[in-house]
């Protein structure tokens, strides 16, 4: 917690680096894959903010990102809202789910969590498969239009990159507050020692119950960016598969920490750039990182980042 | 009679499924009793069981040998993947142990998918045969050997564990750890086996389906989390447990798809999971265990 | 002395209940089985507003059985925990802490996750007096801000109570087991309780720690704040305590003050021994 406190101006230095001039010229191309990337930090940082700090499994985040997304598609799609209506009512929605969800899900223990999270994702899917009139099942839903404010579309993928990024940094920065706020500090106690944590009076359902609708909320909002971004919403890309992929760049970059899964998002979503003749390595790639990060580096990429940084510069005094 | 054919029709599917979902549930069961850990890379052992078989098969080799040869090398990877990395972490955090479980299972299906592709493959019945009819409904004879080798194994199973030094010794570690390591059981060789076991029958599940499935890489994923499911629900220590509830849901499944809907089977399955999960989490014959303070 | 070690505490503003009569804390006919075990059998004792009285016997007596059940960790069997003349049996464990009861651990559990330091474990302990809220995280940052300057104002003090102050950014795993126990003590305090319910405090002390927390309780009954203690030390038990309880088997052996205590030959041959031929018993 000292960490994040210290080092902020980390993140003011991160997105003054992709600031568009200084990546050599913005095309629509790269503005989307920067997209993407925004999309999935919004959605790594999220998830830390349930598993590194709270310390709730969940293998079913995706749930939520479906949610966001199929709410905003559909409604700009099929009822022609504007997209911040669409994007407000797919965090009520969310929200609402997580609140209904988390009461009894949340008490359960560690395998049974994680089982309960699961279900769920499959459950939001298979629903969005099955209820094709509204939501176009297996073949997606078509057509969604740009995200719009104030009547202005940001059908320009170099404009709606400002727009995700804006987003992102303000959630970023949200999620720091939270993490280092006696509210924070309150879900470490309820991570470390449960039982502890209820001798001190911590009402320990609510907070979790709390922190998976902000959670919830957050990745609402990112699948609201994603589907105005692609135009086009498929099953596929919300599955169980997706939720561990946003586990896997929440290790790689350093669980608990809420830099670190940025980070992570980050590296994991530009790899695929310059490795993509090696696509189908990926899959296998992503075990391996899994596997070495939980052996040999349990603190992530963050993790390794401040050690180096601890042993160029020194610590900082209090 | 047609609607009646129909019902036995679902039957058949369901008792198919059923022992898949049965097989997969008690190799969970088999790892969790001795490890304490749900292995969720159960599945790439189903695929990799069946894939390894095709393969052998289309190079000319005879079924039986191929059938052999592929439990075998499942059992290794499964052992080695014990050896090599399940024992270095024993010591970590339940949420730890889940994620480590899960990165296996990426690896293992990323090491799939460069061994064999995106393509689906189709592996030959055991014995040829026409289709069998019985009572107005159609049974593969492939079936008959998936329902056979099921209650083979499950007879194996038991007389392992009931009848033999090694199985009773397993036993013992899975009650109790300190003690049966104090008898001079080594706990290591212990989970060692779970694990062969474990990642055998997963193969087995996955070989003895292939011939009416199309299998590829990812084809493990849905046949473990059945697993799980028939595994909460059963009980996760109890294998008895395990093997109804895996048959169980396969029949639920079935009439679920056949006479309610096709496209909400998964959902109402699940469904049903999140509730046994929320209010029995032990699952239907599991005991429930007094909080810990 | 005792001036000078209540300084810390006078941060504290423990509510004095004058209008209470009658005991803090009644435990009544408490009973506790376990698979066919009797760890409790109808236990049945008082504790005095402002009073430390101290809980022993035997290993495996149920002391910390009786501590859970207390708490509300554990369910009892039967028996009346009455607190400020309310019944805490069946009441949830936040709600019991809410009311103004606090403990520390025989297995210390300081909080660890994600490199919480030592002021952080004490701040949490706060919980009972300034409740976060996730609003207050992301809206209303300056309000509570302020609150929590005032919170780390009094946590260190509290520090400072129990000769920690140094340790404040220290992370709980890096001190000894003396000093993560006088962390423990000054998060339990933190909330402001009126019954501290300590378990074994003194193990893992050596005789000058021991020396040092037998003054901590005592600034610690000046400020008005009950103890009940567990504990094995007999040195702590005879100097601190101004009443004992003897528990065996689960059952009610004897109680008194720690003379009577030891003048008792029952309590003396199952468990005191040689304590009490030392003739050591303050008031």
């Amino acid at each position: 917690m000292r960490h994040i406190q210290r080092y902020w101006w980390l993140l003011v230095l991160a997105l003054i680096a992709l600031y568009p001039p200084t990546l050599g010229g913005m095309s629509p191309y790269r503005s989307g894959v920067l997209i993407f990337v925004g999309i999935y930090v919004i959605l790594a940082v999220s998830l830390d903010l349930l598993m590194g700090l709270a310390g709730l499994i969940s293998v079913g985040h995706a749930a939520f990102f479906a949610i966001g997304a199929y709410a905003s598609g559909i409604l700009t799609a099929k009822y022609g809202t504007s997209p911040l209506f669409a994007l407000l009512m797919g965090m009520l929605l969310s929200g609402g789910v997580a609140w209904a969800v988390g009461r009894p899900v949340l008490a359960l223990k560690e395998y049974y969590l994680a089982m309960a999270t699961l279900a769920l994702n499959e459950i939001i899917v298979t629903l969005i498969i099955g209820l094709q009139w509204l939501t176009g099942g297996a073949s997606g839903l078509r057509d969604i239009p740009a995200f719009s404010l104030l009547g202005f579309p940001f059908d320009n993928p170099i404009h709606y990159y400002y727009v995700v990024w804006a987003i992102v940094f303000l959630v970023v920065l949200a999620s720091l507050g939270v993490a280092r706020s006696p509210f924070g500090r309150t879900l470490i106690a309820i991570h470390s020692d449960e039982t502890a944590a209820k001798t001190f009076g911590i009402d320990c359902a609510r907070y979790k119950g709390r922190v998976y609708i902000l959670s919830a909320l957050y990745a609402s909002v990112a699948g609201s960016l994603f589907a105005h971004y692609m135009g086009f919403l498929a099953p596929d890309d919300f599955s169980v598969l997706t939720s561990i992929n946003i586990l896997v760049m929440l290790f790689l970059g350093g669980i608990g920490t809420i830099y670190g899964p940025a980070l992570g998002a980050i590296f994991l979503k530009l790899l695929p750039e310059f490795t993509y003749q090696f696509q189908d390595y990926e899959l296998l790639l992503n075990g391996i990182i899994l596997i070495v990060v939980l052996v040999f580096m349990p603190k992530g990429l963050f993790g390794i980042l401040m050690s180096l940084k601890d042993r160029l510069i020194g610590t900082r005094a209090t | 009679m047609n609607e009646f054919s129909h019902l036995i029709q679902f039957f058949f599917s369901g008792l198919t499924t059923g022992s898949v979902y049965a097989l997969m549930a008690v190799s969970l069961v088999i790892v969790y009793k001795v490890s304490l850990l749900i292995c969720f890379a159960q599945g790439e052992f189903f695929v990799i069981g069946a894939l390894t078989m095709v393969t052998l098969t289309s190079k000319g080799l005879p079924m039986p040998a191929a059938f052999v040869l592929s439990i075998i090398l499942s059992t290794a990877v499964g052992a080695l993947v014990e050896r090599v990395l399940i024992r270095r972490i024993r010591d970590m955090s339940v949420g730890n142990l889940i994620v480590m479980t899960i990165a296996i299972s990426l690896a293992l299906r990323g090491l799939a998918l460069l061994i064999w592709g995106k393509e689906s493959a189709v592996s030959p019945p055991f014995t040829p045969g026409k289709p069998i009819h019985v009572l107005g409904a159609t049974l593969q004879p492939q079936v008959l050997w998936i329902i056979g080798v099921t209650i083979l194994v499950l007879f194996l199973i038991w007389f392992f564990f009931e009848k033999t030094k090694a199985g009773i010794a397993m036993r013992a570690c899975a009650e109790n750890r300190l003690g049966a390591s104090l008898m001079g059981i080594s706990t290591q060789k212990v989970a060692l086996f779970a694990w062969a076991w474990g990642s055998g029958i997963g193969a087995l599940a996955g070989m003895v389906v292939a011939p009416l499935l199309f299998i590829q890489y990812g084809s493990g994923v849905m046949p473990m989390v059945k697993g799980f499911i028939a595994m909460s629900i059963g009980g996760l220590e109890s294998i008895a447990g395990a093997v109804i509830t895996g048959f169980l849901l396969g029949l639920v499944e079935s009439y679920t798809i056949g006479l309610i809907s096709s496209q909400f089977s998964d959902t109402i399955v699940f469904t049903i999971l999140l509730f046994v999960l929320v209010f029995k989490p032990s699952g239907l014959f599991g005991a429930s265990r007094s909080r810990e303070v | 002395m005792t001036g000078q070690d209540t300084g810390g505490l006078l941060a504290l503003d423990v509510k004095q209940d004058i209008r209470l009569e009658g005991p803090l804390l009644r435990i009544v006919d408490v009973s506790k089985d376990f698979e066919g075990v009797r760890a409790l059998d109808h236990v049945s004792f008082s504790v005095e507003a402002a009073k430390i009285k101290a809980l022993i016997g035997p290993n495996g007596a149920g002391k910390t059985s009786l501590l859970n059940v207390i708490n509300g960790l554990l369910p009892s069997d039967g028996g009346h925990v009455y607190f400020d003349g309310q019944d805490l049996v069946g009441m949830k464990t936040d709600r019991i802490a809410m009311m103004g009861l606090s403990r520390t651990f025989q297995l210390i559990r300081l909080f660890t996750v994600n490199n919480a330091t030592v002021l952080d474990n004490v701040l949490i302990g706060a919980h009972r007096k300034v409740r976060p809220t996730l609003p207050g995280a992301l809206f209303f940052r300056g309000r509570t801000a302020k609150e929590e300057t005032l919170l780390r104002e009094k946590a260190i003090e509290l520090l400072r109570f129990v000769g920690l102050e140094w340790a404040a950014d220290v992370q709980p795993g890096a001190l000894s087991f003396g000093n993560q126990r006088l962390v423990e003590l000054a998060r339990a305090l933190m909330g402001e309780p009126r019954l501290l319910l300590l378990d074994e405090p003194a193990s893992g002390l050596n005789d000058a720690e021991v020396e040092r927390f037998i003054r901590l309780l005592s600034a610690i009954r000046t400020r008005g704040i009950t103890v009940l203690l567990v504990e094995h030390n007999m040195k702590l038990v005879m100097d601190a305590s101004d009443d004992i309880v003897v528990i065996d088997f689960g059952r009610w052996v004897a109680e008194g003050d720690p003379a009577a205590i030891c003048a008792n030959p029952a309590v003396i041959e199952a468990y005191l021994g040689s304590h009490c031929a030392e003739g050591d018993s303050a008031g």
